[in-house]
This record gives C-alpha cells, sequence and structure tokens, in this order.
C-alpha cells in the first residue's frame, strides 16, 4: 500500500486498496464455498450449506477480535500440523505410488502444458500474503529470511500435494473428484486396525481453513484501515465476516462456484497477484531510481 | 447494559440455530438410524434391471449370547432400476437408513459383469460410504447365492470374516486382493484394465479324475474345485475385463503369475518337475527377492515386453532318500523352476493378450513413456495393440535348502 501511494499518491493507494480487498475477499469467499460443500457432502448431508459457511464465518469474527500476533501464534501451532499431515499423507500411500503415472511427459500436449497450464500458476496465489506481511514482522530486517521460509515451505507442501496426485491413481488425475487429496486419506490402511484415518485429516484441513481464512481478513480489514484512515477496524469485523459470506453462497450450486475457482480465480490471481503486484514493484524501484539519479545529477550541478 | 444483553441474545440465538441445522445430520448419521450393510450383492434382474442384496448383521446379539455363537446375518433383496432405489426401497422396508460405510465386499454375478457394470461402478465410487478398499467379487453363481454361502467358521463376526478372507492372496497368489477403488481406477485407465475376484460356491458334485496330478490343483477357481466343507463360498481365480465387460476367468496359478507379475504375493507354493525323477514332483515355497523388472518397448508398433523375475526358495516337500545338501543337487531343482515358473508365465501372458485381450497387468503404464503427449498414446491404441504384444520372460531363482530335514 504504501508503495503503491509512493508510486501513484492517495488514488493509486486507494484503488490498489480496493483491488486487493476484493481480489481477497472473492478468493477466500469461493474457497470457503468449495470446501464447505465438501464437507457437507462428507459430513453433514441433511445440514444447509448456508449453517456449514456460517459457522466458519463466526470462527473468523471471533478470531478477528484479536491481535494480529495471537492470530499469527496459532497459526504457528496449526502450520506444522499440517505439513506433518501433508508428509504422513504422502508416506502412508507411498505403496500405492506409480512412477510411470508421470508419463507422457507432456501429458496434454505441449500447448496445453505449456501456455494453457499457465492459468495453474493461480495455485501460487498464496504469494500475495507475502506483499502484505512487512508491516507486521517484529524484525523486519529478517524479512528476507521470512519470505524464503514462507516460499521453501509452500513448496514443499505443493510439491507433496502435486506428487500424491500425481503418482497415486490415475482415477484422481482425469475424474473431478470434490477433495483429491481427502480421495486419497481414504486410501490409508495399516492392517486392519488403523483404518479411516480421513476424519483427522478433515479435522486438520479445517483447522488450517479457519487459520487461512482469518489471515485473509485481518489483511483486508488492515488494508480497508489504511486507505480510509479509520482508527479502529473491530466494528468492520462483522460486515467483512457477512461480506465473505454472502460472496460465498453467489454462486447457484457447485458446477458455477468449481468454474469460478478453476478459471476466474486462477486468472485473477495471475493479474493481481503476479502482474500488478511485481508491476507495482518494478515501477516503484524504477522511480526511486530515476529519483536517484535526478539527486544525484542535483548535487553534481550544484 | 441494554448492549450486554442484546449480544447473549445474539449469542444464544446463534447457537440454537447452529444446533437445530447440525441436529439433522447428526440424527441422520446416527447408529441408532443406521441399518449397517457388510456385504452387497448385485444380480441381473428379469422383472427389473437389477436385483440387489444387502447383507446385514447383528453385532449385539453376539454380545448378549456369549461370544462363542456367530452373530446371525440376514439378507434381503430388492429388485430395482439403480443401486440408489434399491437402497431406497430397503430403507423403506426395514425402517432404516442403510449404511455402506463398512460393507466390506460387493458382490455380481456373472451374468451381470458380462453385460458392463460400469455405471454401477460409477455409482458406487460417487458414494461417500463406500470405501476404496472394498473387495469386488464377480461371483459364478448369483451374487445372492454367494454371499448366502460367505459364513464366517472361525469367526463369530462375518465383517471379521470379510476383513481377513482376501489377506490369503500374500501368501498363495491364488487369489488377490482386488478393491473397488483399484476397480475404478483401472475402469477409467487407457492403459490397463479391471480385474475383480472369481468368487463362486462349491460344488461339491465334482467328479475327479482320479490321478493324482499337481496341475489339478493349480488349474482350480471358483466353482469347478474339489473343496468340500461348511462354508461353500470360495474365492479362488480372477475375473479378468475388458473396460468393464467381463471377458474371461483365470485360474488359480494363473492368478498366482498375476500376482507375481504386480508384485502382490510375499510368497508361494509350487510344485515344479522333480529333474531327478519322471513324472514327480518338488514342492517348492517360492518367495520374490525383488519386485519384478518389467520393460516395455515399442518395435515396428508391437508391444515387446520383457519381464525379469527372481526368487529365492526353498523346498517343502520331502521324499525318501532325498538329499538336498547336495549343491548339484539344489542348482538342476532352480533350474527346473526357473523353466516351469517361465512356462507358466508365458503362457499366462499369452493368454491374456491373444485369448483375452485385456491388459490386467498394467504395462500399457510402463508403454507411455514411448510417447510424448496423452493424444499419441490414445492415437496408438494401447487396448486393442495389446493383443499382438511379444513376451519375454526371464526367471531366476535359487533353490538354497529344504527345511527342518535336509538328508532322507
Amino acid at each position: 500500500m504504501d508503495i503503491a501511494e509512493y508510486l501513484g499518491g492517495k488514488t493509486l493507494k486507494t484503488f490498489i486498496g480496493i483491488v486487493f480487498i476484493f481480489y481477497f475477499l472473492f478468493s477466500s469467499s469461493i474457497l470457503l464455498r468449495n470446501f464447505c460443500e465438501c464437507l457437507k457432502i462428507v459430513y453433514y448431508p441433511m445440514t444447509s450449506l448456508i449453517f456449514i459457511i456460517l459457522t466458519f464465518i463466526i470462527v473468523i469474527c471471533i478470531t478477528l477480535h484479536h491481535r494480529f500476533s495471537s492470530i499469527a501464534k496459532v497459526n504457528l501451532l496449526i502450520i506444522p500440523l499440517v505439513i506433518i499431515s501433508i508428509v504422513f499423507l504422502f508416506i502412508a500411500n507411498i505403496k500405492n505410488f506409480s512412477l510411470d503415472n508421470i508419463f507422457p511427459i507432456f501429458g496434454d500436449g505441449l500447448f496445453n502444458t505449456f501456455v494453457t497450464g499457465l492459468g495453474n500458476l493461480g495455485a501460487f496465489g498464496g504469494i500475495t500474503l507475502l506483499y502484505f506481511l512487512p508491516p507486521y514482522l517484529k524484525e523486519p530486517q529478517k524479512m528476507k529470511k521470512v519470505y524464503l521460509t514462507s516460499i521453501i515451505l509452500g513448496t514443499i507442501y505443493f510439491l507433496l500435494c502435486v506428487s500424491i496426485i500425481l503418482f497415486m491413481f490415475i482415477s484422481l488425475m482425469y475424474t473431478n473428484q470434490i477433495m483429491p487429496l481427502y480421495s486419497a486419506a481414504r486410501y490409508i490402511e495399516f492392517g486392519n486396525f488403523f483404518q479411516r484415518l480421513e476424519s483427522i485429516f478433515l479435522l486438520i484441513w479445517i483447522l488450517q481453513m479457519i487459520c487461512y481464512l482469518t489471515i485473509i481478513a485481518k489483511i483486508s480489514l488492515s488494508i480497508f484501515k489504511k486507505i480510509t484512515n479509520i482508527r479502529d477496524e473491530k466494528p468492520l469485523i462483522f460486515v467483512f465476516g457477512l461480506l465473505i459470506f454472502a460472496i460465498s453462497l453467489l454462486p447457484k450450486n457447485y458446477a458455477i462456484s468449481k468454474f469460478i475457482e478453476d478459471y476466474i480465480y486462477q486468472y485473477m490471481v495471475i493479474i493481481v497477484s503476479i502482474f500488478l503486484g511485481i508491476a507495482l514493484l518494478g515501477l516503484a524501484y524504477l522511480k526511486k531510481r530515476k529519483k536517484k539519479e535526478l539527486n544525484t545529477d542535483v548535487k553534481e550541478n550544484i | 447494559m441494554s448492549k450486554k444483553i442484546f449480544k447473549k441474545i445474539f449469542i444464544a440465538i446463534l447457537i440454537i440455530m447452529l444446533l437445530l441445522a447440525f441436529s439433522k445430520s447428526y440424527s441422520t448419521l446416527n447408529i441408532d438410524n443406521l441399518s449397517v450393510v457388510v456385504a452387497m450383492g448385485i444380480d441381473a434382474s428379469d422383472k427389473n434391471h437389477l436385483q440387489i442384496s444387502f447383507q446385514f448383521t447383528n453385532p449385539s446379539s453376539v454380545s448378549e449370547s456369549g461370544t462363542s455363537e456367530q452373530a446371525p446375518s440376514i439378507i434381503y433383496s430388492v429388485d430395482a432400476s439403480s443401486i440408489s432405489s434399491g437402497i431406497n426401497l430397503i430403507n423403506t422396508y426395514i425402517g432404516k437408513s442403510v449404511n455402506l460405510s463398512h460393507c466390506k465386499v460387493i458382490a455380481f454375478s456373472e451374468e451381470l459383469a458380462s453385460r458392463g457394470i460400469s455405471d454401477e461402478i460409477y455409482t458406487l465410487i460417487n458414494d461417500t460410504q463406500i470405501r476404496p478398499s472394498t473387495n469386488i467379487i464377480i461371483s459364478k453363481t448369483s451374487a445372492r447365492e454367494y454371499l448366502e454361502n460367505s459364513k464366517p467358521l472361525f469367526e463369530n463376526l462375518i465383517t471379521k470374516y470379510y476383513e481377513v478372507f482376501s489377506g490369503s492372496s500374500s501368501y498363495t497368489g491364488f487369489t488377490t486382493n482386488a478393491t473397488i477403488g483399484d476397480f475404478f481406477d483401472h475402469l477409467i485407465c487407457h492403459s490397463c484394465e479391471p480385474y475383480a475376484i472369481l468368487g463362486g460356491v462349491t460344488n461339491n458334485s465334482t467328479e475327479y479324475s482320479g490321478t493324482t496330478n499337481s496341475e489339478n490343483d493349480t488349474s482350480t477357481k471358483s466353482n469347478s474345485s474339489s473343496l468340500s466343507g461348511q462354508s461353500t463360498a470360495e474365492n479362488t481365480g480372477l475375473a479378468v475385463f475388458k473396460d468393464d465387460v467381463l471377458v474371461g476367468e483365470l485360474n488359480s496359478i494363473e492368478t498366482l503369475c498375476f500376482s507375481i507379475i504386480r508384485n502382490q504375493v510375499d510368497g508361494f507354493l509350487i510344485s515344479v518337475p522333480n529333474p531327478n525323477k519322471a513324472n514327480s514332483y518338488i514342492d517348492l515355497h517360492v518367495t520374490p527377492l525383488v519386485s519384478p523388472k518389467i520393460d516395455v518397448n515399442i518395435s515396428n508398433g508391437t508391444p515387446y515386453i520383457t519381464i525379469d523375475c527372481r526368487f529365492t526358495g526353498r523346498i517343502y516337500s520331502m521324499e525318501d532318500s532325498a538329499d538336498y545338501l547336495n549343491d548339484n543337487m539344489l542348482n538342476q531343482i532352480s533350474n527346473s523352476c526357473n523353466s516351469y515358473l517361465e512356462s507358466i508365465l508365458t503362457e499366462y501372458l499369452y493368454k491374456t493378450a491373444k485369448a483375452l485381450n485385456s491388459d490386467i497387468n498394467g504395462f500399457g503404464k510402463i508403454a507411455r513413456k514411448h510417447f510424448f503427449t496423452l493424444d499419441e498414446f490414445y492415437d496408438y491404441n494401447w487396448g486393442e495393440k495389446y493383443k499382438d504384444s511379444f513376451f519375454e520372460v526371464t526367471v531366476d531363482s535359487s533353490i538354497r535348502s529344504s527345511s527342518m530335514l535336509t538328508e532322507s
């Protein structure tokens, strides 16, 4: 936000702020909607989707009343669980892996892999959060280390997820399954004793989802606070909660929300998170360099 | 003050609302409202499209009457146009909701499997309650008859029996742990074909040839074996599919070959010709050393498949005046084992290719490395080219000794 203000003044700051708030609220709402659709199918067949989503919204709104550091500390407890669970999922399913699934190496063809496949960059949407992280860091000088750790952890998580889906069963790739990792978790069995471990995974993923949505909402609130210069964002917590709730209910059915997630969200990530973010940083860098050069020229002339 | 009261009322309303909303799902999934299906049988029906049989058990009857008695199993059948309709009708009849999450076995009749079962498989996989590890059986008799004859002899609960029966595949190789998850995976895969356990009911009137021949032991399959006993359901052999249609069966020795190639057997007993005595056989317990090395090459558009297997083993049978401490003798037995395994594996592979044209071994997955894109692979049409395949099997076994006795 500060970079946008530096680059284009208050107008650009407000514009960029609105774009990112929309992006965060929209993406989190669709993510929540799709996740709740899965929960409904698996565990709550007779409960209306509205109430399942509402439960998440209530939890998010309560959590948002706490400071960012408290939310970060809860994340610190949940994230290791998430990483351990995915490593466990990978190891427990190794017996079902077939490395031959990687072939044919170019899959659906060169164009689909390298051109149409660019849309899959949407999976890196989480990178956007890194743009807004610096103000919350206790020691900003360690920013590079924090960023590197986040990216490495994220990459490992992604690699494990993709490997499970790619190497495990062809049906996980070729059928549009509602939750491929959940399907993979259903295959975990250790003899006749340890079975049906997918419930534990789902519990961890629910906690993960709440953490992610809380962070997203907290950052959206802080952007709003910055562009409107309000003193306290707490009265807005329920407004943002209701916004997420309302947007998540917009798609008429799962087909539409899945379409939004697979196509609209993917390209939104590329435009907002990758192009807009990098363009802002690049232009600000150029402006700073130009200013520096001008200052040097002025000093030399003096 | 009024703000606090308003907040409390709001929270109370919210809690009541959520309790009411989630109580419906709780009631639906409550154990009191469920009837747990342990096995399901699907037959072709004259009246309607399908006849679906559900096998239930009452575990509480065991605890009531002590552990020595078996829990009775109850079978209900219904004629319906689809599995979902059948479940709906049964729900109405028994007054409880059928729950398939503990269903261990799904049996299809041979007649239905010959028509194609893709719709049924897709429906079952689409059901969140069905687990991918559920065994799939193609019954030579009707599926209902198979379920009626499946009786636990050494366990009190039928569920326990269904849980463990497929485990024998790892030490006999005469059956396999075919699951609905694998079946579905192979059904949608363009480079392999599905398979299922071949089930049946023992026909006690089977006539014996009268001769003692090890080939008789290994050529058995469900419904044509010489078994007799209290439990008449049997699971020997493999049902082979081309897409979703049953195209053939494998007997016990062919199923063993399948298990060897797919590395699904930990060890097995075979009878190989005795190198020192004509018309005599030696029983060996053979253990795969490593998983088979399989390579697929495409030569002039024809698949050329090489399989390299390595085994170790011990002599299991003992006879008078045997000398199994003799290195030369062990080498001769190893060579006999090599040629025997090579011959049965080659025969089995050509049967899958020429007679059945069904790549249940999944060689197509290995062949995919020769193609750059999926379209190229689909154009090649592996499913049809498989019948033209050539096989080369190499077996390297090392028989180390006998067991407790080394000489007699």
